[in-house]
């Protein structure tokens, strides 16, 4: 009799580090078997190349076919929700890549930069008068900017009301929850209600945003469902600053857990930002899921038969440190190159908006560091866990002084 | 071959995008931007077909990120 496929998520030491099991896993095979949290089984791709391979072929779907013996990731909204067909998921991604993609260009994006460097400075200003109240307490990064950086840049973007980023907060956090189902079925139901408010309104009074702009595109094509509709603006409320809260609290923390690295990026954050932030990507690990893929037919992996229907999940955090594709995998090394980090996935479901990401981690950092070089963490690095409990995974905490 | 990038030592000596392979994700423009941009319906645009120095380096990110493998860069002759 074998042993029972290990369930993820794994056992991690801290936030920094990695479960040591993946690591074991990456060496014994590129690909293996696994129990997902949900309690089903999956294939987990644990190094760099096959996991490449893996979201580069599109013989695998990102959703859970409509069949009660596909296998469950988790409880989470955002994995149980209802499946298209393969034609409508297809259909649907296309749709949303031709709609969204100009939106979130590198031209849009740069034109944005100094709208979020603006409000970059808003957040360390009130940063900074949290600090003044009582200079020896620890401020949290996290509530002042790693949360409201991002989702007051995706407010704006969208055209939704910042004052309800607490709204926003509450059910991204239940809808990501592994497992609690009921709770995130009703906090999603909760958040499309508000949403599809939102864009009844904008049907009225179209804006300046791309709410309005999906809207317009919904507005010509009856094959534009309402559920379809408002599911795009929920990921994109969700993926817009969950993700990206993470990442900037993460790349705090490695920036600050060695001083002498701290030191190097403050002597030019300008010019060291965009390499630091890629060497960010590549470390940092929030959640412990990995990207999950369907197998639309039966698929070979490095040798391995993955049957269709069978869940796959890339473990792309296990990837990033793969000694085959990255030398000292686990050293934080912002000069490598190049750095070809799997942080926002491979191929043709390549995150949409890695640009807007990179460009806020790159004016989130630069702008920290050149108001406080002399930052440093209120506790120890490695007593900072993250909430692998939850999709997105995340600090929630981040305690600094200066 | 690590990870699909050129081995370091030759120089690059021109840049290539492969507009029907391109997915529009915009990486290159932003982890290369003194070589690539995108258009308004964002397809890749190379802005420096000849790159040199610090561009020469961009490119080299650039083509071993890109999710469609769209950019090819070749050595001098």
């Amino acid at each position: 009799m074998t042993a029972p496929a290990p369930q993820l998520p794994f056992e991690r030491p801290n936030a920094l580090e990695l479960a040591p099991l993946l690591a074991r896993l990456r060496e014994e095979g590129p690909i293996t078997r696994v129990t997902t949290p949900a309690g089903d089984p999956a294939w987990l791709v644990t190094r760099y190349e096959e996991a490449r391979v893996v979201l580069g072929d599109t013989r695998f779907s990102r959703l859970r076919p409509d069949s009660e013996d596909a296998p469950r990731i988790s409880e989470s909204a955002l994995h149980t929700r209802p499946a298209p067909t393969p034609e409508e998921e297809d259909r649907e991604h296309t749709r949303m890549r031709r709609m969204l993609t100009p939106a979130f260009s590198a031209p849009r994006m740069r034109r944005l930069g100094g709208r979020i460097g603006e409000l970059a400075a808003s957040c360390l200003e009130t940063m900074d008068e949290e600090r003044s109240r009582d200079p020896e307490r620890a401020v949290n990064l996290h509530d002042h900017l790693s949360f409201p950086l991002p989702v007051m840049v995706i407010c704006e973007l969208l055209g939704v009301p910042v004052a309800d980023r607490d709204l926003l907060r509450g059910w991204s956090e239940r809808i990501g929850a592994l497992y609690d189902g009921a709770d995130g079925a009703a906090a999603m139901a909760e958040f499309e209600a508000y949403v599809a408010a939102i864009a009844e309104e904008k049907r009225k009074k179209p804006g300046q945003d791309v709410i309005s702009d999906i809207l317009a595109v919904q507005a010509e094509d009856p094959s534009f469902t309402e559920g379809e509709m408002t599911r795009l603006a929920v990921g994109l409320l969700f993926a817009g600053h969950e993700t990206t809260s993470a990442r900037i609290d993460l790349g705090v923390l490695f920036l600050l857990s060695d001083t002498g690295r701290r030191d190097r990026f403050v002597a030019d954050p300008e010019v060291l930002a965009r390499a630091t932030v890629e060497e960010v990507l590549r470390m940092s690990a929030p959640g412990g899921l990995g990207l999950t893929r369907y197998a639309r037919e039966d698929v070979t992996v490095a040798g391995t038969a993955i049957a269709r229907g069978e869940a796959v999940l890339v473990a792309i955090n296990a990837a990033n440190r793969d000694g085959r594709a990255f030398e000292g995998p686990d050293t934080f090394d912002p000069s490598r190159s190049p750095n070809a980090h799997l942080a926002f996935g491979h191929g043709g479901y390549y995150c949409i908006g890695n640009v807007l990401a990179r460009t806020e981690m790159q004016v989130a950092l630069t702008a920290l560091f050149r108001r406080f070089p002399g930052l440093r963490l209120a506790v120890d690095a490695r007593s900072l866990r993250d909430h692998s409990e939850r999709l997105a995974g995340g600090l929630g905490e981040v305690p600094v002084l200066w | 071959m690590v990870n699909g990038e050129q081995p370091r030592e030759w120089s690059v000596a021109r840049v290539e995008a492969d507009t029907s392979r391109c997915v529009s994700s915009g990486q290159c423009a932003v982890t290369a931007p003194l070589v690539f941009d995108q258009d308004e319906a964002g397809q890749v645009v190379v802005l420096a077909a000849e790159p040199g120095g610090r561009a020469a380096e961009q490119a080299r990110q650039a083509a071993a990120m890109c999710p469609a493998s769209a950019i090819r860069l070749y050595p001098a002759p």
